[in-house]
């Protein structure tokens, strides 16, 4: 297992709002190991997005370095940005974003179609806990249905690095509770490195790391030597 | 001001792209409508204008005796005339650019009393008018414009037709100071004549003092027709016009009577006199003839006898030197007989010293004989003692004393030993040695001893015999010495005798030699004496026969000058017989020409025309509808286009506002109040719209389109029609379509409530689609087909949109494309499958049946020539119930039915099947059928000459520019009940001579039966080049067309991109790449842009069906033709337009973030 599998090291993001410059990331510097299963958690506008975006190749970063898997990503190309996206990050978003008009297995080969070395669809499907409905419009699935769906397309690429985006937001809270159920047992059983968002801080005892974040800064970054099946938690 | 007004500006400002492609469509719309129908007023009006401004006349009358100042006044005293102005007229020809062209010459319009105002007044665009009266100003639109310039003169021909030019204007030659354009003639028609080819090339104007006749020709009328504001283009004009000039015919009829009561009166008691004065003249010539003939009969009969007395003489000159002949003869015999005398003695002498000569030669021949005998002789004596010699001295004598020498030695030894075995004998015997052993010994030696001396014997005999041989040698010797001496004695004594012989032989033929020479000498003498005299009598005969010559020639001369005489008085009585014979032809012609004018007058006659029948005339309003034809397909296809642009814009923009609707709801908001905005966002779009695009398309296209149509009128410059009519239409339409969309938009939203709008609407659930059944096909599919499939019949009023737009897109170009293709085929198809023939000859009409069938012949003789048919070709005009042809026509009489066949191809349009021309009735082109609105069987009436005809129509011929009627010679005749006069040939070159026409053409127009030439090909080359005014019309279809796609595709894709932005980012997210992401979308965009191309395939054929139809003319049918390469066109310029909109999308594509797919659902 690597240590420092990801790693930020000063990084600075900066939003020009007319007048005003807003910090979104303000000097955040931590890391993650490989295989952990880690948590950022701070309240809204705390820059969480922000670190996720970055590290998502999403967006890029004004100063700073961001290395994932020993690569400098900070200073990549457009084109070369869209490959680290295509090949090693694997990306849930809270509101799913299926295509409308593609299966839900469709839906998973439209990821696995460009990738090199991928997952089967069905398989990624079954390895979520979807099997029968496989066929369906996203509009004839649930919202967990559709995480399920969502999480399976971004394990099928076989990413490097999962980021979730506050997976739960969009969900009841026992359908919540079984997407992250699926995460956390992906993490332990897989070794798949996990960076999950969420500004409800009562999931962060599942997490083998915590991040807090508060006003674009990392505030703590603490390890937690026994993290707690997700079924224990309650809130 | 009010948020909810606010938040309408703020939606506009945010919301561009989306406001300029409703704007976009709507200004395309109605610019393109409102341009074009602004079109075809302004083509009116600038020739309404131009009609009004320059006086042109509404009524013309044209008289065969041509009008007197008291016509002039019947004319004005009508009530409806408002001015009158006579004037002058006449078609001449003259020689301009080495062909004959034929020349109207009108006088310029003046004021008079009667019209106060110039009528018909020209505008002079270069130079300036007549001032000299030998000046001329020009037609501006002639065709010889490059040859002929200002300062240039015109030389006309001395005669026309049989008429003196100088009897008709006052000058032959006129200087061109300038040239005009006259509302007479607004088209390049020039109208026809009767004389030449009957076809115009241009005018040119006089002034009216350079008439010669005293009649008026022609006078120009102006009614009050067109007064109290009724337009000279409308229904109404042509309607008082057709009324008005009822009354002009009715006082034509008064006049003409008028004029048969007084000056046709005169005219005829004038040609009687000169009838009588004539037939006067005509004895007294013929009385002077006679008496010429006497005297030169009697001149004749004088010099027949001077010619006989000097031919005695040369006769007895002759024969003296006929005798002198015969005694040279008689010398000439004398003289060879004596040579050969001479010559038989000089042989004879010549045998002698032969004879001579040979017995010498023999002698000499026995003597080297006996002399070479004797020597052989002698010589073998000698040869053979010398060897004898040689042997006996060289070898028996040496060999023979060795042999003895060695003889004697032998025998000595013998001898020795004899004695040294006697010795030894002796001593032995003496030993007294035991007996027996000496015995033997002494045997032994005795036997020796008797050996020794039998050889001693026989050496001494052959010792012996050598010696004898060697004496027989020596004897032999000698006795061959003793013969060689007698063989050279007897040689010597015998040459001695024969060379005394010799000497004798020879003696005597040196004797004979010298007789030889000596007769030699005498018969040479004898010869060259002869030869001598007979050269001087020979001599003497030449000079005889020279003196003769002389006196032959001497004759001759004077026979010659005799004859001279003779010829010369002879001439001048044949002289004298042809001025009197041209004399008295002048005054026949004279005659006729007065019987002629007296036919002419007897039946006068007024003719009256109005505007229609100039050149031209009608082409122009019917020009104007065409256009006006082509501008109503636009706003349907437009309209169309721009409502589907409209719906799917403003459901889009609808939907997004969902929320803002809910919210706006909640609050209390009415629901108009909330449709309000989109019902002022959609209809701002449509006027501002609406009005930029009738500016840009009032400003540009009525000049483009009048400006084209230019080329084939003479106008002023465009005066524009705005018109406002059209504009409020097409914006109202416009503004009713969007508004009621946008409404309809609304509506749909505004029936939900508040609560359920507030919430995100649920996406458009994803379909199966009908492809999916298949399964072999969608199974191959990839994701981006899958998707773009669904997608495709997910947004059906979408898919409409674009199919419709960019199939009228393609139909755009390929109408455009098609109209050229049609119209560029006309010349290759009328002159390459139709009318075979490739020049037109047009003859001197004046010429007599005979002369012109001598003509043929002579045609037929060029082998430049594959074909020859002399035909009738006459202009015409045709009518058939109330369908009038007024433009260009002719009448073809061919003159022989087979050749016709070779020259022109009748047959049906649609299969080709022959059309046969018979006596049964005329073949008609299918284009003046269609003028005409005749069938097979009606019975159409034409003019032949400047009377109407009625036939029936027998075939109607595939045809594409003219028009033409086909006549049998056999029909024409029974018809018109006259003979057929012919006045053009037809010629089809030979392969040869293709590439050489023009010198064909200079050589022929040399003959002074052939008024002008056209080649066809020039033609072709002339009509290709005006088509190229075309270009203009399919370049503005095709930009039309490319704004068209380019408004909906930019839509499509707009709308596109803005309902799937978090789609977009969310495969962006998922690591596509730009151009995956963008094929992503454009894969749609394509599979429409070609389904619409497909479509859009058979609609531009049907569009271009319908464009040549709608821009067809009377002289010409356009076939439908479209070359393959313009449907491949229209196809890939749709798709390459397509390919445009897509690239500038592809940056507006790339621009969007992905952070946009994090964010939550609206």
């Amino acid at each position: 297992m690597q240590k420092d599998f990801v790693k930020f090291e000063n990084v600075y993001k900066r939003y020009k709002m007319g007048e005003v410059t807003i910090n979104a990331a303000n000097g955040v510097t931590f890391s993650v190991d490989e295989g952990e299963f880690a948590v950022v958690v701070g309240l809204s506008g705390a820059g969480k997005t922000t670190v996720l975006n970055i590290l998502g190749g999403i967006d890029s970063c004004d100063e700073g370095r961001i290395i994932v898997g020993g690569r400098d990503i900070s200073h990549l190309s457009e084109r070369d940005l869209a490959s680290y996206r295509r090949f090693d990050i694997g990306f849930v978003f809270q509101f799913y974003n299926l295509i409308p008009n593609l299966t839900a297995k469709e839906n998973v080969e439209l990821a696995t179609q460009i990738c090199r070395d991928s997952l089967d669809a069905e398989l990624a499907l079954q390895s979520v806990g979807l099997t029968d409905r496989i066929n369906n419009f996203p509009a004839q699935l649930s919202g967990g249905e559709q995480q399920r769906v969502s999480i399976a397309r971004a394990l099928a690429k076989k990413p490097k690095l999962l980021l979730c985006d506050e997976p739960t937001g969009a969900l009841d809270y026992t359908t919540g509770k079984s997407i992250l159920k699926l995460l956390q047992n992906k993490c332990r059983e897989d070794g798949m490195t996990v960076i999950l968002i969420t500004h409800n801080s009562a999931i962060t005892p599942m997490a083998n790391r915590v991040i807090n974040m508060r006003s674009g800064v990392v505030i703590s970054n603490v390890l937690n030597p026994e993290p707690v099946p997700i079924e224990q938690i309650e809130w | 001001m009010k948020a909810l007004h606010k938040n309408i500006i703020r939606e506009i400002q945010r919301s561009k792209s989306r406001f300029f492609s409703i704007m976009a469509i709507m200004a395309l719309s109605t610019g393109f409508f409102t341009g074009i129908k602004c079109s075809s007023p302004s083509l009116i009006e600038t020739g309404r204008k131009y009609f009004d401004e320059n006086n042109l006349m509404d009524i013309r009358l044209v008289s065969t005796v041509g009008f007197d100042d008291n016509d002039i006044d019947a004319i004005n005293d009508i009530d409806c005339t408002v001015a009158v102005m006579p004037s002058y007229m006449c078609d001449l020809s003259a020689r301009v650019n080495d062909a004959e062209s034929t020349i109207r010459v009108h006088a310029l319009p003046e004021r008079t009393e009667t019209n106060a105002k110039e009528i018909n007044a020209v505008d002079v665009i270069e130079g300036r008018l007549p001032e000299e009266p030998d000046e001329c100003v020009i037609d501006s639109y002639n065709f010889n414009a490059n040859t002929l310039k200002i300062g240039d003169t015109i030389k006309f021909n001395e005669t026309v037709s049989g008429n003196k030019t100088l009897d008709q204007i006052k000058h032959l030659e006129y200087k061109i100071v300038g040239t005009v354009r006259t509302p007479m003639y607004i088209t390049y028609q020039r109208g026809n004549t009767n004389i030449g080819s009957g076809a115009l090339a241009f005018y040119i104007m006089i002034n009216p003092e350079e008439f010669v006749s005293e009649r008026y020709t022609c006078v120009y009328v102006q009614t009050d027709a067109a007064a109290n504001g009724v337009s000279d283009t409308s229904e109404e004009y042509k309607n008082k016009i057709s009324e008005q000039e009822l009354i002009y015919e009715e006082l034509a009829d008064k006049r003409v009577d008028e004029f048969n009561k007084t000056t046709y009166a005169d005219a005829k008691k004038k040609y009687d006199d000169a009838i009588k004065e004539f037939s006067e003249k005509k004895t007294e010539t013929e009385n002077e003839l006679i008496d010429g003939e006497k005297k030169l009969h009697k001149g004749e009969l004088e010099a027949d006898e001077k010619l006989l007395e000097a031919e005695q003489k040369l006769a007895d000159g002759e024969k003296e030197l006929e005798d002198a002949k015969n005694q040279l003869e008689e010398g000439k015999l004398t003289y060879s007989l004596k040579t050969s005398e001479a010559k038989q003695k000089l042989a004879e002498a010549q045998q002698q010293y032969n004879d001579g000569k040979a017995a010498y030669e023999k002698a000499q021949l026995e003597y080297d004989i006996s002399i070479s005998q004797a020597q052989s002789q002698l010589d073998r004596a000698r040869s053979k003692f010398n060897t004898q010699y040689t042997l006996f001295y060289g070898t028996t004598k040496p060999q023979a004393e060795t042999k003895l020498t060695l003889l004697k030695a032998a025998i000595d030894v013998c001898q020795e030993a004899l004695d040294k075995t006697n010795e030894r004998i002796r001593k032995l015997e003496q030993s007294l040695e035991p007996a027996e052993s000496v015995q033997n010994k002494l045997d032994e030696l005795k036997e020796k001893l008797s050996e020794y001396e039998a050889k001693i014997k026989e050496y001494n005999i052959q010792y012996e015999e050598g010696t004898a041989a060697l004496t027989e040698g020596e004897r032999k010797l000698n006795e061959a010495k003793q013969q060689l001496d007698d063989a050279q004695a007897e040689f010597d004594t015998k040459k001695a005798e024969s060379a005394l012989q010799l000497g004798e032989a020879k003696i005597q033929l040196e004797t004979a030699e010298k007789q030889l020479e000596e007769g030699r000498f005498e018969y040479e003498t004898g010869l060259t004496t002869g030869m001598f005299e007979l050269q001087e009598a020979m001599n003497k005969i030449t000079e005889g026969e020279k003196k003769l010559e002389l006196g032959r020639r001497e004759l001759n001369n004077q026979k010659k000058a005799a004859m001279e005489e003779l010829k010369s008085s002879r001439e001048q009585l044949e002289s004298g017989k042809i001025t009197a014979k041209t004399k008295l032809d002048d005054a026949a012609r004279q005659l006729s020409d007065a019987k002629d004018m007296l036919e002419k007058i007897e039946d006068a006659k007024w003719y009256v025309y109005d505007r229609d029948d100039n050149p031209g005339f009608s082409g122009l309003v019917d020009d104007a509808k065409r256009v006006d034809s082509i501008a109503t397909v636009f706003p349907v296809f437009f309209l169309l286009v721009s409502l589907l642009v409209c719906l799917t814009t403003m459901t889009r923009m609808v939907e997004e506002r969902r929320t803002e609707i809910g919210t706006l709801k909640a609050l209390g908001y009415s629901d108009a109040a909330i449709a309000f905005k989109y019902f002022i966002y959609a209809s701002s779009a449509s006027v501002i719209g609406s009005i930029l695009g009738s500016v840009v398309g009032v400003a540009t296209l009525p000049y483009i389109i009048v400006g084209t149509y230019g080329i084939m009128y003479i106008l002023p410059d465009t005066t524009l029609v705005v018109s406002v009519e059209s504009f409020i239409i097409s914006t109202l339409l416009g503004l009713v379509c969007t508004c009621s969309v946008a409404t309809f938009a609304c509506l749909s939203e505004l029936r939900i409530r508040p609560a359920t709008l507030m919430r995100p609407k649920a996406p458009k659930p994803g379909k199966r689609i009908l492809l999916e059944r298949i399964r072999p096909i969608w199974n191959h599919m990839n994701f981006t087909s899958k998707l773009t499939a669904r997608n495709l019949f997910r947004y059906k009023a979408r898919f409409l949109m674009t199919v419709i737009g960019v199939a009228g897109c393609t139909a755009l170009i390929i109408g455009g494309m098609g109209l050229k293709d049609s119209i560029s085929v006309v010349a290759d198809r009328q002159y390459n499958e139709i009318s075979l023939y490739d020049q037109v000859y047009a003859l001197n009409t004046s010429g007599s049946t005979e002369e012109k069938q001598y003509l043929m012949s002579q045609f037929h003789k060029d082998k430049s020539f594959k074909n020859v048919l002399l035909t009738n070709m006459k202009n015409s005009h045709a009518s058939f119930g109330k369908n009038v042809y007024n433009n260009d026509m002719s009448i073809v009489v061919p003159d022989n039915i087979d050749d016709f066949k070779k020259m022109f191809v009748l047959r049906r349009r649609t299969d080709h099947s022959p059309i046969s021309l018979d006596d049964e009735g005329i073949v008609i082109t299918e284009r003046l059928s269609q003028v005409l609105d005749c069938k097979l069987g009606d019975e159409i009436s034409f003019d032949i000459g400047d009377d109407p005809y009625k036939a029936k129509v027998s075939g109607i011929t595939e045809n594409y520019a003219n028009n033409y009627i086909y006549l049998t010679k056999n029909f024409y005749e029974n018809l018109v009940g006259k003979p057929c006069k012919y006045n053009v040939i037809l010629t089809q070159l030979s392969d040869g001579a293709i590439g050489n026409e023009h010198d064909i053409m200079s050589k022929w127009i040399q003959n002074d039966d052939i008024l002008t030439v056209l080649n066809i090909q020039d033609q072709v080359d002339k009509i290709t080049s005006t088509l190229q005014s075309l270009d203009v019309i399919v370049f503005m279809l095709i930009v039309c067309a490319g704004m068209l796609a380019m408004v909906v595709l930019y839509n499509l894709t707009n709308i596109n991109i803005a309902e799937r932005v978090r789609e977009i980012a969310t495969i962006k997210v998922l690591g596509f790449y730009n151009l995956e992401t963008a094929n992503y979308i454009y894969r749609e965009n394509m599979v429409l842009t070609i389904v619409g191309a497909l479509v859009g395939l058979p609609l531009g054929t049907v569009f271009s069906v319908f464009i040549t139809f709608a821009i067809q003319m009377d002289i010409v049918m356009y076939p439908q033709n479209i070359e393959p390469i313009s449907y491949v066109l229209g196809f890939l310029l749709t798709i390459a337009f397509s390919v445009v909109v897509n690239f500038i999308m592809y940056y507006k594509m790339k621009s969007i973030s992905m952070v946009e797919s994090l964010k939550s659902i609206e």
